[in-house]
């Protein structure tokens, strides 16, 4: 029960933060090889680098398109109910969404092939994904009620909402073509530990004048719940297993999937970059541990009904039992097991960037002074840039897109700088840091999103957070 | 720096208020003059809605709506009774009409704070509908389709938090 309640818990959270998976200070930031996994197709001049397991990459985003806690929370005497009321119910439309996000890294490694125009790299990382759109008419049925509002259609398609947790396993190879265009492309075998997704609901619920009685209640529904995994953990729960239950189904014990990142890093001149990356091409097949639950039908109601003279015909009708009966027959609840497809959320990322300043050397091994170096595909670095990146997601009410201007600052091979100014529908004054230390062989890389809201983070509508750990070598001394 | 107050999550009422149709009942004259005597139709039968966990113990209060119309050509009594598990009367609501042409009669019982007690509303289990002619049974109304009907509805408020 605990982690049904922990699911529709992190339902009604997911209606009040949103979530996203912009990861728009890593992108394009060369220095850090993360940046490997938000573009496979970035520009590298690592020999070798090693995560350090389970703090190479963490990273948590979040945010809310609709209310903060402090909307509600704010100790300002104002009614809570109030707040809910005018800012909640009243407030939000459907397009405000809640989802949550994070990304653990339990192994990150590369190393240049023989070849070294190849980069090779792989790893595993655990992923938790949820996103739910504000069910609107839902809550006002739930806070107010039907009462007084005649042929009001409550729409049974607000409720749209998917989550997941699930392993990736994945294995990537970056190509430089020639001195310009640097191709990537990741392969990615998902395995589920749970899924949930109810989308594409459809219906109402009404109530209207009644045609015999005073009131007639129609329910149109159209609505199907799917699930893989929850049952199994829910179980394990019980049993006292759930950790062991969690990895078996995280390695390959749950429900398997395949998926496929491209990426490209392209000199249109000595200084201008353009890029762009397609992540998360993929599917999970579901058949381990579904649990499918159905409402579909139409049914209208207006109380038990006794019509004379059919009703004398049996003296021992239930007629209570024979309406609910009539309902349940008309509006069948079912559940099944039937397998069933999920698409990962497809990201798009694109930049252009403007290199400039002083010219820094190169780190990558090689017998050769820079201007040949130069002539076998490297290319300078340089102290800055700047440029503008664009982000887009598949979510279940469309794309969501995200506009981000950069500047990048190097000191050195030391300190790298990025802040970066974003755009989206959580946020018109997203300021955010990301600083990447350089040490010896030892990398360490610290970002922050919408740095303004730390003055007060219950009011804030987005926030995310990312640091992670390696040992990098450039294969020199 | 805005503060926040957590504690006010206990301040937080959920209080909806929900309505439907409760009972239809619908005897054409010709069934009340079929019956001949003075009782044309009695019937306990089984009502659970308000007796299931989730209504009766977040009910708060409410009110029930009856329209009574009799297009007949004869008085009538009409009563239903709200019974327990076992039976046992919990309250009553009769309606009397004269012949047609009358008025369509409208009544609003109201259950919690002043009006009757909310036991009523959570004990009760089944319904008993009965009607009583006290006018002769031969005669016919000249009005179309000339019945008794009795409508009914509820509109309660339940606390879900």
């Amino acid at each position: 029960m605990k982690i049904r309640h922990l699911f529709f818990s992190t339902i009604f959270w997911v209606c009040c933060y949103a979530y996203t998976q912009n990861k728009q200070l890593l992108y394009d930031f060369t220095d850090v090889p993360q940046s490997l996994m938000v573009n496979p197709g970035v520009k590298t001049d690592f020999q070798w680098y090693a995560g350090i397991p389970a703090l190479s990459g963490i990273s948590l985003h979040g945010g809310s398109s609709g209310i903060t806690v402090n909307d509600i929370f704010a100790d300002d005497g104002l009614d809570i109910n109030d707040k809910v009321r005018d800012r909640a119910i009243n407030g939000m439309n459907i397009r405000d969404e809640l989802s949550g996000t994070y990304q653990l890294e339990l192994l990150s490694g590369g190393f240049r092939g023989r070849n070294p125009d190849y980069f090779y790299s792989f790893g595993i990382y655990n992923e938790g994904d949820a996103i739910g759109y504000w069910f609107k008419d839902y809550a006002i049925l739930a806070f107010e009620g039907n009462a007084d509002r005649l042929n009001q259609e409550f729409d049974l398609s607000h409720l749209k909402t998917r989550g997941e947790m699930v392993n990736v396993f994945h294995f990537g190879i970056n190509k430089r073509v020639d001195n310009r265009l640097v191709v990537g492309a990741r392969g990615k075998i998902y395995s589920s530990i749970f899924d949930f997704n109810s989308t594409r609901n459809k219906g109402f619920f009404v109530t209207r004048e009644g045609q015999n009685n005073l009131l007639a209640s129609t329910l149109d529904a159209d609505m199907k719940l799917r699930t893989s995994g929850i049952s199994e953990l829910e179980d394990a729960e019980d049993n006292g297993n759930l950790a062991s239950t969690i990895m078996k189904r995280g390695f390959f014990g749950g429900n398997l999937g395949l998926g496929l990142d491209l990426g490209f890093s392209y000199n249109l001149n000595e200084q201008t970059v353009i890029t762009g990356s397609l992540l998360d091409l993929g599917f999970i097949y579901h058949a381990n541990d579904v649990q499918t639950y159905t409402l579909n039908g139409t049914a209208t109601i207006e109380g038990v009904e006794v019509i004379l003279p059919d009703a004398l015909s049996d003296p021992d009708a239930d007629f209570w039992q024979d309406l609910v009966d009539e309902v349940e027959a008309l509006v069948p609840f079912e559940d099944d097991t039937k397998g069933y497809i999920t698409f990962r959320p497809t990201k798009l990322y694109a930049s252009i960037r403007r290199d400039f300043g002083e010219q820094l050397e190169s780190r990558e091994i090689c017998d050769c002074n820079t201007v040949v170096a130069r002539g076998n595909g490297m290319r300078y670095r340089y102290a800055n840039s700047f440029g503008g990146q664009l982000y887009m997601i598949n979510r279940p009410r469309g794309p969501q897109t995200a506009l981000t201007a950069f500047y990048l600052r190097r000191f050195g091979n030391i300190l790298t700088a990025k802040t970066t100014y974003t755009v989206d529908k959580f946020s018109y004054s997203n300021i955010g840091l990301g600083v990447s230390i350089q040490a010896g062989p030892v990398n360490l890389y610290l970002m922050a999103d919408n740095l303004l809201a730390y003055r007060n983070v219950a009011d804030t509508h987005y926030a995310s957070f990312q640091l992670g750990l390696n040992i990098i070598s450039w294969g020199k001394n | 720096m805005e503060t926040q107050d957590f504690d006010q999550y206990d301040d937080l009422d959920i209080i909806p208020t929900y309505e439907a149709s409760i009972v239809y009942l619908e005897t054409p004259e010709s069934v009340i003059n079929a019956a001949g005597g003075a009782n044309f139709y009695s019937q306990d039968f089984n009502f659970d809605a308000f007796a299931e966990d989730i209504f009766s113990e977040r009910v708060l209060d409410g009110v029930l709506t009856y329209d009574v119309e009799n297009t007949t050509s004869k008085r009538l009594d009409l009563t239903i009774e709200f019974l327990d598990v076992d039976g046992n009367v919990l309250d009553v609501e009769s309606f009397s009409m004269d012949p047609a042409p009358t008025a369509v009669l409208r009544r609003e019982i109201a259950y919690g704070n002043a009006g009757r007690s909310m036991d009523i509303i959570r004990n009760t289990s089944g319904i008993r509908l009965s009607g009583t002619n006290l006018g002769d049974s031969t005669s016919t109304s000249t009005l179309p389709d000339p019945m008794v009907t009795l409508k009914s509805s509820g509109k309660f408020r339940v606390r879900i938090k």
